[in-house]
C-alpha cells in the first residue's frame, strides 16, 4: 500500500533539500576549551622583549587564586555575606580564577585553577587558537579577542568590600594596562628544557600536589604564601629581558630558561642532582617545595606526611642554612639583596599558625523561636546565630545544653513523647532531629528551600514544614524521617500551627499573592487536613502581607495571625495616619471569615508583629513587636466583643484601618529585649517566654502582673560588634516616624516583600519600583533601579530619612553599622546548583546565555547577549541599560542592571515588578529583543535558559 | 501526509463533532438482537451489563452541570470531576458543584483532568488556556507565557508522583512540582513523528502519550526512556498485517491497567499485553465503530468511546463485548452483548448514555461515567461482576443506587 503524499510536499521537500545542500546549516563556531596559561608559554614566553608568560607569572594576576587563602580574603568574604571559604565561593572565584563558570568538560587537563587569573580570562578559551597555531593555520576565527576596558572593569572596579578590608584604591585602567602590557610580534618557540633522567625514584611531583593539603588558612595558607614569594617567580624571572641581559654578561648565551646553570637555582630538580619528574610536575612553578625538601614521590602521600619521622624516612629533607646557601650564595648575576638566613626563614617559615581573622569568632545566639515541654520545665530555643538548639531549665533559668544543628535554625517543635526536638535550618534546607535524651542530632531530613515553621500532627507521625523559598509545605513521615510529599503553599510559607482538635494545620505565608498592578495585596493562610494530609482550604487575608505568626484560640473557634497592611498602592508621602504600613492581627474564624484589627496607636505604631500566642484560658493574646522591642497584650474578649458589635461595613472597611480602636483591646505593651521574635506561653498560663533575637536572651513575662520578671541569658557574645549594631538598627522601628516600620518590614529575612512601591523623590504617581533583595548585594552598586546611589551609605543615608523614614537621618556611626550589616546578609545556598555540576538543561541554557549567534546563524551584537550585561560573578555589568521596559509611568527607560545570583527567590521581576515569573520577562515584555535577543528561541530553549539562570 | 491538514482534521473531529447536534441514532447502527437470545458461545457465560443509567444535563441539573459537552472525567474518592466546554463540575453525594471563569477558573474549556494521589490537587488541561492546579479552592494558572509549558492547547494531563504531564498541540510538557523544572518533549528528544499530542495517562511507572499521527509513546519513569508504539505495516488506509502492532498511528488516547495497554485510534482499538498486540475494528469485533475518541480501562476491560456508542471489551479470553447505545426514540437504551462480532444478547437499559457520540468514560467504584456530546450519564454498577459468568444475565436492578439518583 502506498502512502498519500501530496505532490506539493514532494516538490517542497526537494526544494528544501536543495536549499539545504546549497546553503547548508548556519556555520557554528567549534567550541573552544580552556587550556591554561602554561600552554601559552611555548609561544608567548622566553623571548627577550616578548616575555609575555613571564610578565604574567610575575604579576598579581597569577597569584589571584592563591590570595584567596589569605586572612584578608576571609575578611572580604565576611563583610560580603559570603559564608563559605573564599576559595569555594563562586563570587570570589569569579575574579580570582580563570574559567570559574566553565563546566568540567570545558577544561583541558592542562588547565590549573591554582594559576589564578590567566591569559584566558581576558582572551577567552584558547584551544581552537592553540590548535590552529600549532597546525600553522591561523585564521581570523582562531585569533583570540583583545579585551576592552569594560571587560577589565567587571573585576577591576573599586569594590567596597576590598576597600574596607584591603584599603585598595581606585583602579586606573591606563596604569593597569601599562603594567601588564605584553604586546609583541617576534614570537618564537621556547627551547626545550634540559632533559631529565626517566623512571627513577624518587621523582618530583610538583607544588600542586603539596597544595592539596597545604592551602588551608588554618594551617597557615602555605601554598598561598609560597605563590606570592620570589621562589614561585624564579623560573619566570629567567624569561625577562633583565635575566637575558644578566645571563649574557656572564657568558650564558640564549635562553636562560633552557640553561642548566640558571635552572639549577631557578627551577626545582636541577640542583646538584637532576631529578626525574612525574606528570604533575611543572617546571614553570620555579623554586618549589621540592627544591628544599627533595623529590616528593615517596613522602608526599598524606598518610606519610602525617608522621614526620616516616616522611623523613621516605626522603623528606629538612632544609637548613646549607640548603639555602646552595643558591643564595651571591653567584647569580641578577641583582639581589644580601642573603640573611634568619630573615629569610622568618619570611617563609612553615607550618604557621592559623591565619584566620579573629572577627569571625564573635558568635551571637540570635534566638528565633522556642518551644516548651508540657511540664513547663524546659525550653528549647532555636538560635539562628549560633546554629544551635539551646536547652534551658526554666526553674533555674540556666542553659543546660546546646546542640549544634544546621545553618540558621528557625523553627522548633517537639514530638508528643517529648523525646525528640525537630529544628528547621533555614540555610541548610533541612530539619535536624535532636534526641533529647542524649542531646545529639540523630538525623537530618532534607526539605524544601528555606524552611521556617514546623509542627507535628497529634500522633507525632507526621511533620509539617513551611518552606519559604519553594513556597510549599514538606510533609514528613516521622518514623522513616523522610519527606513523603510536598504541598503547594502560597508565597513564602512561614508559620505552622495545629488546631486544638488536631484536625487542621494552618500555614501562614509571608508574601502576598501576585496581584494586578496598583491593587492591594492578598495573602493566604493555607489549611491542611491532617487526616488526608492535603490542602483543603486557602483562606484569603486581604490587603495584608508578612503574615507570619499564628495561634489558635483554645476552643478552636478562631486563629490569630500577625500581619502588615502595607499601603504600597499610594505614594509613600501619606505617612500620617498609617498610610505607609500599619500592623496588626487577622482573626481567621472557623468558618473561613477573616477580620483584621490593628495593634498600632496614632503616635506609636506596633511595627513588625511577628508571632502570637494565646493563654490557655483564652483571655489574652501576646504578640511580639519585632520592630519596637515590645509584646502587646490583647484582651481577647474585648476584641471579640468589638467585632461582634460592629456592623459588616465597620468590620470590613473601618476597623482594619482604625488606629484608635486598638486602645480598647490592647491592654498593655510590655518592653522586651531587642527584636522579640517567637514566643510561647507556659502550660499553666502564668508566664510568657519571648525570644529576644538581638539580645541573645529569653524575656520572661508574668501574665498576672503583665510585666517582665526576668530574662534568661542564652550565652551569646557580649561584645556588640559594628555588624550587630547595624543588625539592631535594621530591625528597629525607631528609625521611622512614629515607629511605623523598620528596614526589616520591607526586607524580611533580608530579602524582598514582593511589592511595588511609589516613592516620592521620582515624582508622585510615576516611576513605580519593585522592591529588591538585600542578600549578597555588597559590591553590586549602583543601588536603586534608577542607579542613582553609588553606595549603600548613600542609599541608606539622608534620602532614606527624607523619603522613607521621615525622621532624623542616621548618625555616621549608625549609617556605617547599618551599611556593614546589610552587606553581610548572606545569600542562601542556591538550591539549583548541584555539587556535580550543571544539569543537562542548565548546561544547554548556559550556551544560550553566552551565545553570539541566533538559531538562524545571525550574529547577535554584544548588547543583545545575556552575558554582556550580566557577566559573572555577580552577573551584572553595574551599568544602566534600556531593555525596552519603559512604561507610561516611567520618566526614564534606562535601569540598573540587577545581579542574577539566586534570582529565583526574588520575584517579581523587572523594575516595576511586572513580570511574575522569569519566563514572563521574555514571553511578555521583550517583544523587540531589547532585553537580549531571544525571540528566535524555541520554548524548550527558553526553558533551558531559565534553568541556567536559576542556577546562578 | 499533510501534517497541518491532519491536525485540522483531528481538531475538527473532536471539537466540531462534539459541539454539533447529533441525531440520537446515527445511521449504520449495529442491529440489536432480540432480548434474551444467546449467540455463539453463549454457554461460556455472560458479562455484567449496566442496565440502569442516570443522565445529567445542564437542563435537568438546572445549570449545575455547566455544559453538556463533556470532555473529561476523573473519579477522586467520593467525587467525580467533570470537565466541560464551559467550566469544571464536581459530583459528590448526589450534588453538583461547578466553577467557571467568574469563580477564578482561568479558562472555560477543560479537556483533561487528573488528581494527584499525593497531594489531592486537581490538575486541569485547558484547551487553549494551558494548565491549572485547583488546590484548596484556589486556581493556579500555568501557561506558555508565565511558565515553561510548551503550548496552551492542552488536550490531556496526567499526574505522576510529583510530576505533571501535559499533552499539548506542540509536544509534551512535564513539570516537576518540587524542583519547578519544566521539560519539553518533541521530535527533538523523543521518538515523536508528530508533536500533536491528544492524551497522556500515567499508571504503574509508565506514562503513555497518544500522538496524533505518531502512535503511542511510552515513558519509563525509572529508566527515563521513551519507547514508541507505531503501526509496523505503516499503512494509513488498512490494517495490512493484523495484530502486528498498533492498529493505526492516528491515536486519540491510551490507558494502562493491570499490565494491559489499550490504545484508541480513529481506525479502531488496540490491546497490548506486553508481548502480543490485538487489534479491533467494527467489522471483526464487538466494537461499534472504528472512530474512537478515547479509551479507558478497568482491570482487564477496555472501554472505547466511539462516535456510535460506548463499546466495552469486558472479557478478553472469550472476546466478549458490551456496547451501550441510546435508543433512537425515548431516553432509554440498549446494551448489545456480543462475542466477537456475533451478538449473543441485547438488553434494554433504563436510561442510557445521553448521546451516542461518546467522548470520555471513567470508572467510579462499580459505576461507570459516560461523557458525551450531549450530557453526562452514570451507569449504576450495583452487583457488578468481572469477566463472564456461567449463569444467565442478572436481572435488571430494581432501583438506582442510593444517593445518586438525581441531581439535587
Amino acid at each position: 500500500m502506498k502512502r498519500y503524499v501530496p505532490a506539493a510536499i514532494i516538490v517542497l521537500s526537494g526544494v528544501g533539500a536543495l536549499l539545504g545542500l546549497s546553503l547548508g546549516a548556519p556555520q557554528r563556531p567549534k567550541p573552544s576549551f580552556y587550556v591554561g596559561s602554561r600552554v601559552c608559554m611555548p609561544c608567548h614566553g622566553g623571548k627577550r622583549g616578548c616575555d609575555q608568560y613571564s610578565l604574567w607569572r610575575l604579576s598579581k594576576h597569577a597569584k589571584a587564586y592563591a590570595a584567596l587563602s589569605l586572612p584578608e580574603s576571609f575578611e572580604v568574604a565576611e563583610i560580603s555575606g559570603v559564608d563559605v571559604p573564599p576559595r569555594e565561593s563562586p563570587i570570589c572565584l569569579g575574579c580570582h580564577a580563570t574559567a570559574s563558570t566553565a563546566e568540567p568538560w570545558q577544561l583541558d587537563p592542562t588547565f590549573h585553577r591554582e594559576d589564578g587569573v590567566q591569559c584566558e580570562v581576558c582572551h577567552g578559551p584558547a584551544s581552537n587558537h592553540v590548535e590552529a597555531m600549532r597546525a600553522g593555520k591561523p585564521t581570523s576565527t582562531s585569533m583570540l579577542p583583545i579585551p576592552r576596558q569594560q571587560d577589565c572593569v567587571v573585576c577591576h572596579r573599586l569594590k567596597d568590600s576590598h576597600r574596607k578590608a584591603l584599603d585598595s584604591g581606585q583602579f586606573d585602567y591606563k596604569t593597569g594596562l601599562q603594567e601588564i602590557s605584553h604586546t609583541g610580534s617576534q614570537l618564537v618557540m621556547r627551547p626545550s628544557a634540559p632533559t631529565r633522567p626517566t623512571e627513577t625514584r624518587p621523582y618530583l611531583v610538583g607544588v600542586s600536589v603539596c597544595a592539596q593539603c597545604h592551602s588551608e588558612v588554618e594551617t597557615g595558607a602555605q601554598f598561598a604564601m609560597w605563590m606570592r614569594s620570589a621562589h614561585a617567580n624564579a623560573y619566570a624571572t629567567l624569561g625577562t629581558s633583565q635575566a637575558w641581559d644578566a645571563a649574557a654578561k656572564v657568558g650564558i648565551q640564549g635562553n636562560p630558561q633552557a640553561n642548566l646553570l640558571c635552572l639549577r637555582c631557578h627551577a626545582a630538580g636541577f640542583g646538584e642532582q637532576v631529578w626525574s619528574s612525574g606528570d604533575s610536575f611543572e617546571i614553570e612553578d620555579g623554586v618549589q617545595c621540592e627544591s628544599c625538601h627533595g623529590p616528593g614521590s615517596e613522602y608526599s602521600k598524606e598518610a606519610i606526611m602525617r608522621d614526620k619521622q616516616t616522611a623523613v624516612a621516605a626522603a623528606l629533607e629538612i632544609p637548613d642554612e646549607k640548603t639555602c646557601l646552595r643558591c643564595h650564595n651571591g653567584q647569580c648575576p641578577l641583582p639581589s639583596q644580601q642573603f640573611d638566613f634568619g630573615a629569610a626563614t622568618n619570611l617563609i617559615t612553615h607550618p604557621r599558625k592559623s591565619l584566620k581573622p579573629p572577627s569571625v569568632s564573635v558568635e551571637y545566639k540570635t534566638p528565633f523561636n522556642l518551644v516548651l515541654s508540657r511540664d513547663g520545665r524546659r525550653a528549647y530555643v532555636a538560635c539562628e546565630g549560633s546554629n544551635s538548639l539551646v536547652i534551658v531549665d526554666l526553674e533555674s533559668h540556666k542553659v543546660v545544653g546546646e546542640v549544634e544543628v544546621g545553618r540558621q535554625p528557625h523553627g522548633v517543635c517537639l514530638n508528643p513523647a517529648e523525646t525528640i526536638a525537630y529544628v528547621t535550618n533555614r540555610s541548610s534546607d533541612t530539619v535536624s532531629v535532636v534526641d533529647l535524651a542524649t542531646n545529639k542530632v540523630t538525623g537530618t531530613i532534607a526539605v524544601g528551600d528555606e524552611p521556617h515553621g514546623i509542627m507535628t500532627d497529634v500522633s507525632g507521625d507526621t511533620l509539617y514544614v513551611g518552606n519559604g523559598a519553594t513556597q510549599d509545605v514538606s510533609v514528613i513521615d516521622a518514623q522513616s524521617a523522610k519527606e513523603v510529599k510536598r504541598l503547594s503553599a502560597a508565597r513564602g510559607a512561614w508559620g505552622v500551627e495545629r488546631s486544638p482538635d488536631g484536625k487542621f494545620v494552618y500555614v501562614t505565608n509571608n508574601l502576598s499573592h501576585f496581584v494586578p498592578f496598583r491593587t492591594t495585596s492578598m495573602s493566604e493562610v493555607t489549611v491542611i487536613d491532617t487526616q488526608t494530609r492535603n490542602v483543603v482550604n486557602r483562606i484569603r487575608v486581604p490587603e495584608t502581607n508578612l503574615v507570619q505568626g499564628v495561634a489558635f484560640s483554645p476552643d478552636g473557634e478562631f486563629a490569630l495571625v500577625t500581619m502588615l497592611r502595607t499601603k504600597n498602592v499610594v505614594p509613600m508621602t501619606r505617612v500620617i495616619q498609617g498610610w505607609v504600613i500599619t500592623n496588626g492581627l487577622a482573626i481567621i474564624w472557623k468558618n473561613g471569615r477573616v477580620d483584621e484589627v490593628l495593634l498600632d496607636e496614632p503616635n506609636s505604631y506596633f511595627a513588625d508583629p511577628t508571632d502570637v500566642v494565646i493563654t490557655p484560658d483564652g483571655k489574652y493574646a501576646y504578640v511580639t513587636g519585632g520592630g519596637i522591642d515590645a509584646v502587646a497584650v490583647v484582651d481577647l474578649p474585648k476584641l471579640l466583643g468589638i467585632l461582634r458589635n460592629a456592623s459588616e461595613e465597620e468590620r470590613v472597611n473601618l476597623i482594619p484601618n482604625h488606629l484608635g480602636i486598638p486602645t480598647e483591646f490592647v491592654v498593655r505593651r510590655i518592653p522586651t529585649g531587642s527584636n522579640p521574635r517567637g514566643l510561647v506561653v507556659s502550660p499553666d498560663g502564668k508566664f510568657v517566654y519571648v525570644a529576644a533575637a538581638l539580645d541573645d536572651d529569653v524575656t520572661i513575662i508574668d501574665t498576672n502582673k503583665q510585666e517582665v520578671v526576668g530574662s534568661i541569658d542564652l550565652g551569646g557574645a557580649k561584645e556588640i560588634t559594628q555588624t550587630r549594631f547595624g543588625e539592631r538598627l535594621f530591625h528597629d522601628a525607631d528609625i521611622t516616624f512614629q515607629r511605623q516600620f523598620s528596614c526589616h518590614s520591607c526586607h524580611p529575612d533580608g530579602n524582598v516583600d514582593g511589592l511595588t512601591y511609589d516613592i516620592e523623590p521620582d515624582g508622585l504617581g510615576v516611576n513605580p519600583v519593585d522592591n529588591r533583595t538585600l542578600r549578597g548585594i555588597h559590591d553590586t552598586p549602583p543601588f536603586k533601579w534608577s542607579g542613582k546611589n553609588p553606595s549603600l551609605s548613600r542609599q541608606c543615608g539622608a534620602r532614606l530619612a527624607v523619603f522613607f523614614t521621615r525622621v532624623d537621618p542616621f548618625t555616621p556611626e549608625e549609617l556605617a553599622a547599618l551599611d556593614r550589616y546589610v552587606t553581610t546578609i548572606p545569600r542562601p545556598p542556591n538550591r539549583y546548583q548541584r555539587p556535580e555540576g550543571l544539569t543537562p538543561a542548565q548546561s544547554r541554557g548556559k550556551a544560550f546565555f553566552e551565545r553570539t549567534i541566533t538559531n538562524g546563524g545571525r550574529p547577535i551584537p554584544p548588547e543583545g547577549r545575556c552575558v554582556t550585561c550580566h557577566p559573572a560573578p555577580y552577573y551584572t555589568s553595574l551599568q544602566k541599560f534600556d531593555v525596552g521596559t519603559k512604561s507610561w509611568l516611567d520618566t526614564d527607560g534606562a535601569f540598573d542592571v540587577p545581579h542574577l545570583n539566586n534570582i529565583y527567590e526574588a520575584a517579581p521581576y523587572l523594575h516595576d515588578g511586572r513580570a511574575e515569573t522569569l519566563e514572563e520577562i521574555w514571553t511578555r515584555y521583550n517583544p523587540k529583543d531589547q532585553h537580549g535577543v531571544v525571540n528566535d528561541m524555541t520554548k524548550d530553549q527558553l526553558n533551558d535558559l531559565i534553568e541556567y539562570l536559576r542556577s546562578l | 501526509m499533510n501534517r497541518k491538514g491532519g491536525h485540522l482534521l483531528g481538531m475538527a473531529a473532536l471539537m466540531l463533532m462534539a459541539t454539533a447536534c447529533f441525531s440520537d441514532e446515527p445511521p449504520g447502527a449495529v442491529p440489536v438482537a432480540p432480548s434474551g437470545v444467546g449467540g455463539q458461545g453463549s454457554g461460556v457465560g455472560y458479562p455484567f451489563v449496566y442496565e440502569n443509567w442516570e443522565v445529567f444535563t445542564t437542563e435537568n441539573t438546572k445549570g449545575r452541570l455547566p455544559n453538556d459537552h463533556i470532555f473529561a472525567l476523573k473519579a477522586d474518592g467520593p467525587r467525580v470531576w467533570i470537565g466541560t466546554e464551559d467550566g469544571l463540575a464536581c459530583y459528590e453525594d448526589g450534588k453538583f458543584k461547578s466553577w467557571n471563569k467568574k469563580d477564578g477558573l482561568p479558562w472555560q474549556v477543560i479537556t483533561g483532568i487528573d488528581v494527584s494521589p499525593l497531594t489531592g490537587d486537581v490538575w486541569l488541561a485547558l484547551f487553549g488556556g494551558g494548565l491549572c492546579r485547583f488546590s484548596g479552592g484556589r486556581f493556579e494558572h500555568f501557561h506558555q507565557l508565565n511558565s515553561g509549558l510548551v503550548n496552551d492547547v492542552v488536550y490531556g494531563v496526567a499526574v505522576q508522583d510529583h510530576t505533571i504531564w501535559a499533552a499539548t498541540t506542540a509536544g509534551v510538557s512535564s513539570y516537576d512540582t518540587v524542583t519547578g523544572e519544566w521539560t519539553i518533549y518533541t521530535e527533538k528528544n523523543a521518538p515523536m513523528e508528530e508533536i500533536w499530542c491528544y492524551n497522556v495517562r500515567y499508571n504503574d511507572g509508565k506514562v503513555f502519550v497518544a500522538v496524533w499521527g505518531g502512535g503511542i509513546l511510552e515513558w519509563d519513569v525509572k529508566l527515563k526512556r521513551w519507547r514508541a508504539h507505531v503501526d509496523p505495516d505503516g499503512e494509513m488506509e488498512i490494517d495490512l498485517y493484523r495484530d502486528d502492532g498498533l492498529i493505526h498511528i492516528i491515536t486519540t488516547a491510551a490507558s494502562y491497567e493491570s499490565g494491559i495497554l489499550w490504545a484508541s485510534t480513529y481506525f479502531g482499538v488496540s490491546r497490548y499485553d506486553g508481548r502480543h498486540w490485538r487489534g479491533y475494528m467494527d467489522h471483526d469485533s464487538g466494537l461499534v465503530s472504528t472512530f474512537v475518541n478515547s479509551i479507558n480501562s478497568r482491570d482487564q476491560e477496555g472501554w472505547a468511546c466511539t462516535d456510535k456508542g460506548l463499546s466495552a471489551m469486558v472479557d478478553f479470553p472469550t472476546d466478549t463485548w458490551v456496547t451501550y447505545k441510546k435508543n433512537e426514540k425515548g431516553n432509554d437504551g440498549t446494551a448489545i452483548v456480543s462475542r466477537g462480532k456475533q451478538v449473543i444478547k441485547t438488553v434494554p437499559t433504563k436510561g442510557a448514555i445521553p448521546n451516542n457520540f461518546m467522548i470520555y468514560v471513567e470508572f467510579h467504584g462499580d459505576d461507570v461515567w459516560a461523557g458525551t456530546s450531549k450530557g453526562l450519564a452514570r451507569g449504576i454498577g450495583r452487583g457488578r461482576w468481572v469477566g463472564v459468568r456461567a449463569e444467565e444475565l442478572a436481572k435488571p436492578a430494581e432501583a438506582p443506587q442510593q444517593g445518586g439518583s438525581e441531581a439535587k
